[in-house]
């Protein structure tokens, strides 16, 4: 097991949620807090930073969709970066991706921008 | 462990973010050395197309081969979290024991009239069911679901196209104390416009009627009068008009037009073997 925590920065107009640990149940107050505080910035697109993450069960994907349909609503953009082969297969499969770009780091994501 | 499965060659529907390579994006390449994951083996992999291959004796199996999952973001109607958790107190019984019976039994445990063919392999990641469930007196509709996670204290079904609802629904088990907690989680959006009206008009109330019998179920499976707690949550009350296409893949109309249209292939095959 490994706590997971959830730090957020801004950067060129991005709100950078860096996550650390293991996304599951017991991350999802974490995420949540994280989330309202990229949200209180008013960002165009919320970049999720998967880099420090090693496991993620579908409790994790649940709250992962809970940000997505909130950015949604906002009409806010997110992505994320980071991910290995294995979890951009699982966010194809669970069509996350039809949403969310993936992009391999957080450098090549803020060079997209605005487009991410 | 997958042969229910093709990968999919097809650009996904409304995937204008998707194609990152297309879009111009830096394709998301994975670093150069990539741990293997914890949890790798319980996770579907390539699959978005689903095949079944069951042939229930006593019912259908349509509205599955071919059609592709969908997650709530792909839905018409509201996104709803519903919870619904039943303590196994008295019972000298792990998550892990609970969540091996719930896999092993799981169709045991549904209401009647309810049925879930499963594959030959159980409940595994990546294996296709099906399922035929009772709507109402003499309306059935068949679809199915693909497991997308199991591991020994959790599973979670998605839903495919022409589905009630876009989504998943998570099992799982866990310690409170002493105690067993056995939990369904259901994260979902009805898939079309129909399916909404359903839900409102009583669907909501019968499906947590479903999931609580199933839980009362299971508790008694382990000698617990069981009492079920329910929680909904509305994540979205937007309704995504766009995705009302969806109602095209409704597998309850489709279920319906196979069942009155059943004379007639009768006849026809009739027709054929007299000829």
């Amino acid at each position: 097991m490994h706590q997971f925590q959830a730090e957020v920065r801004h950067r060129d107009g991005v709100a950078v949620i860096d996550l650390l640990g293991d996304v599951n149940a017991e991350a999802e107050q974490a995420l949540d807090a994280a989330t309202r505080e990229a949200e209180a910035y008013n960002p165009n697109t919320i970049l999720l930073n998967f880099t420090n993450v090693g496991y993620i069960n579908s409790t994790g994907i649940a709250l992962i969709v809970g940000i997505l349909a909130r950015a949604r609503r906002e009409r806010r953009s997110v992505a994320a970066c980071g991910l290995s082969e294995h979890y951009q297969e699982i966010f194809t499969i669970t069509r996350l991706s039809d949403f969310m770009r993936m992009f391999p780091d957080e450098e090549s994501a803020l060079a997209e921008q605005p487009a991410v | 462990m997958h042969d229910h499965h093709e990968r999919e060659e097809t650009a996904p529907e409304g995937a204008s973010t998707t194609d990152s390579s297309a879009a111009g994006a830096p394709a998301p390449t994975a670093p150069a050395t990539q741990p293997v994951s914890r949890d790798a083996e319980y996770w579907a992999k390539g699959v978005t197309i689903l095949h079944a291959d069951q042939k229930p004796s006593d019912g259908i199996n349509l509205n599955v081969t071919g059609r592709r999952v969908v997650s709530p973001i792909q839905g018409f109607g509201q996104m709803w979290e519903k919870t619904y958790q039943v303590r196994l107190a008295g019972a000298s019984v792990t998550p892990e024991e609970v969540v091996a019976v719930w896999k092993e039994e799981f169709p045991s445990f549904w209401p009647s009239g309810n049925r879930f063919y499963r594959p030959l392999t159980g409940i595994r990641p990546g294996e296709v069911a099906v399922l035929n469930l009772s709507m109402a007196p003499m309306v059935r509709l068949s679809t199915g679901v693909m497991v997308l996670y199991a591991d020994p204290e959790s599973f979670t079904l998605m839903t495919p196209q022409g589905h009630v609802f876009a989504g998943w629904i998570t099992f799982s088990a866990r310690k409170d104390g002493d105690v067993t907690v056995a939990q369904a989680e259901v994260l979902m959006r009805a898939n079309d416009p129909f399916y909404e009206v359903g839900l409102i008009l009583g669907g909501h109330t019968r499906e947590n009627r479903f999931w609580e019998y199933t839980l009362v179920s299971l508790a008694a499976r382990f000698g617990v009068d069981g009492q079920v707690i329910s929680e909904y949550q509305l994540i979205d009350k937007h309704r995504q008009w766009k995705n009302a296409k969806n109602a095209w893949h409704n597998a309850m109309i489709r279920s319906a037009l196979y069942d009155v249209t059943r004379p007639v292939r009768w006849g026809a095959q009739k027709v054929r073997r007299s000829s």
